[in-house]
């Protein structure tokens, strides 16, 4: 059974219709017009129990919206959502209890004091047993290395001690979800490691479900089995990374080195990107031309002493959805051989 | 019921442990907000004492019945600043989004609003009561079983009259982002009209102090009855000094009652 739930989920926000201007601004004070904008147009989407999901897509497209809504922060327009067998606007405070938030721009350590003693507050928010609380902070501090700057002020540590602290904060009432917001922003090469570990650490040990939201797409592809990707207000592709790849990342890159020199490069669907002495990158839409057929045809016109295939990025395919829509490429004809 | 009692006893002592820990923390800022704080009221009551100077007494007040009188309306307004002034943070919570936090943690939002950490130090409140034990003793109010039943819940009463104005303020903050200027006409009002025995008033203001914002029963009407003096603002019975904490319930209740209208603003309900 889904941990959570959402159908047809929507949310509209109503605000008084501005003019521009200083004569606008006046205007706007005394007329009350509104706007109707929907953050949130349809989303569909159901999450199983320890399951590790990247809810990706581009500024604005409602990721922050929809885990508001899923929080219970913000009441939805229209639809049903079901967070572990709870609405979570009507059961907010039981809903709580179930979820671990961390916003990755904002903290919820005191900022004054020792990082211990905004843990001893969670506690007792939580009434989290004192038992487990004290094998939650060992174990956290053991993957996290928190007892560095266990005793130092919040407001001296750097900001990947900080996450560490946050991460820690947001598991220490054993969360069955947890909602990340874009966890490893502004964090450097080693510190997202370790916020990473520890995502992956937990999901694995406690069976968290977790979902993800981030512009780092290198987070989803080391922690997320499926990826959620928004746009719009609606959810234009859901399924595993390998799928996506498949049916969006078309286009491949054949890196040929050349034993003699060669000149003319025009195969049908490929397209030259680039020429650096003797290496060649050939980008080609495997749907109409296989690597086979193009390093056929590559072979019939020059001598090559090597040929290697290289996969899209993650982040150019979603790049491309974004850029260019995702319906007409997925609906594109399947290579013919 | 128990359970969470236990629960909400349990965050309280946490908080106030983080709050003495944050002013020790900042021994140097504490001690100047201490000493602003001795020296505001100082400079109150010496205002007072100098213009009974001039007049033998105001309106039939002398100087040490208006001294219980301001240390009456200091004992209920330090308590307000002690247990709720966290509620003038809300605004500023959302305008920088922080406030979204308190939805998604497992106690009620009020609560959680005045347990959050500050540097709340109960220093006011300890000048409040020396004040206020000087101030009895020199205006020769008679302490009975009507004072000792009496002064705690007119006190609690005058503090919940207090949180309840500022709290309907914050909640405006819900729809109008922004509420510096009506946080200061509050504040002014409070200071301005709780000096003096609002008899001194024409009788709009006599009348808006009762029913609109009633500071007027944080102390006018309790000192009254406390000194046996005649109602003479609105020639009401003297037992109308009484009534504060039935008051201080009834405006706190309203203004939570437009705090859960904010609240639900706030998460969009209906759109």
């Amino acid at each position: 059974m889904p941990i959570i739930e959402t159908r047809n989920l929507r949310k509209v926000f109503r605000s008084v219709k501005r003019y521009p201007g200083l004569g606008g601004a006046v205007r706007s004070l005394f007329t009350r017009e509104y706007v109707d904008k929907a953050a949130v147009e349809d989303v569909t989407l159901a999450m199983e129990p320890g399951e590790l999901v990247g809810y990706i897509g581009p500024n604005g497209a409602g990721k922050s919206t929809t885990i508001k809504m899923l929080t219970g922060i913000l009441v939805p327009t229209s639809g049903e959502i079901h967070v572990a067998g709870l609405v979570p606007h009507e059961k907010r405070k039981e809903n709580a209890r179930n979820i671990g938030v961390v916003f990755g721009q904002r903290s919820q350590l005191y900022w004054d004091l020792p990082l211990q003693e905004s843990f001893e507050l969670l506690r007792a928010i939580y009434a989290v047993p004192r038992d487990r609380y004290r094998a939650n902070l060992a174990r956290f501090s053991e993957i996290l290395a928190l007892d560095e700057f266990m005793e130092t002020p919040v407001r001296q540590l750097s900001l990947g001690q900080r996450m560490r602290g946050d991460f820690a904060a947001a598991m220490l009432h054993d969360p069955q979800i947890v909602y990340l917001d874009e966890p490893t922003i502004g964090l450097d090469v080693v510190a997202k490691e370790a916020i990473r570990e520890f995502i992956a650490q937990i999901n694995e040990e406690r069976g968290t479900t977790v979902i993800l939201t981030t512009h780092d797409l290198a987070d989803v592809e080391r922690l997320c089995n499926r990826i959620i990707l928004i746009d719009d207000g609606r959810v234009v592709f859901d399924g595993g990374i390998e799928r996506l790849r498949n049916e969006y990342g078309t286009h491949r890159t054949l890196v040929v080195t050349l034993a003699e020199n060669c000149e003319s490069f025009d195969f049908p669907h490929t397209e030259l990107v680039e020429r650096e002495g003797n290496l060649v990158h050939l980008k080609f839409d495997r749907r109409r031309i296989t690597a086979e057929q193009l390093i056929r045809a590559v072979t019939e016109r020059c001598t090559i002493s090597d040929v290697s295939i290289v996969e899209p990025e993650l982040e150019d395919i979603i790049r491309r959805i974004y850029l260019e829509g995702y319906q007409h490429q997925a609906q594109a004809p399947a290579p013919s051989s | 019921m128990a359970e969470r009692l236990a629960i909400w006893g349990d965050v309280y002592r946490q908080y106030w442990r983080i709050n003495v820990l944050t002013a020790l923390e900042y021994r140097a800022n504490f001690l100047v907000w201490f000493g602003f704080t001795f020296i505001y009221h100082a400079t109150a009551l010496i205002a007072l004492w100098i213009i009974l100077q001039e007049f033998p007494s105001m309106n039939g007040w002398n100087f040490p019945q208006m001294a219980f009188l301001y240390s009456l309306w200091m004992l209920a307004h330090s308590i307000n600043n002690t247990l709720f002034l966290t509620v003038g943070d809300v605004p500023e919570h959302v305008r920088e989004g922080e406030f979204d936090r308190v939805f998604v943690r497992p106690l009620n939002a009020l609560f959680q609003i005045i347990t959050t950490p500050q540097q709340i130090f109960p220093d006011e409140l300890i000048l409040a009561l020396s004040l206020f034990v000087l101030a009895t003793i020199w205006s020769g109010v008679t302490v009975d079983w009507w004072f000792v039943v009496f002064i705690p819940l007119i006190v609690m009463g005058g503090a919940l009259i207090d949180f309840a104005i500022n709290l309907v303020i914050a909640t405006c903050s819900f729809w109008f982002v922004r509420v510096d200027a009506l946080r200061w006409i509050a504040f002014q009002l409070e200071q301005e009209f709780t000096r003096y025995p609002i008899s001194i008033y024409t009788k709009g203001v006599r009348l808006v102090l009762t029913f609109l914002l009633p500071f007027a029963f944080m102390n006018y009407f309790p000192a009254t009855f406390f000194l046996d003096k005649a109602e003479d603002a609105l020639h009401l019975s003297p037992f109308v000094g009484l009534a504060t904490p039935l008051v201080g319930l009834v405006c706190f209740v309203l203004a939570y009652w437009f705090w859960i209208i904010g609240l639900n603003k706030y998460q969009g309900v209906g759109h």
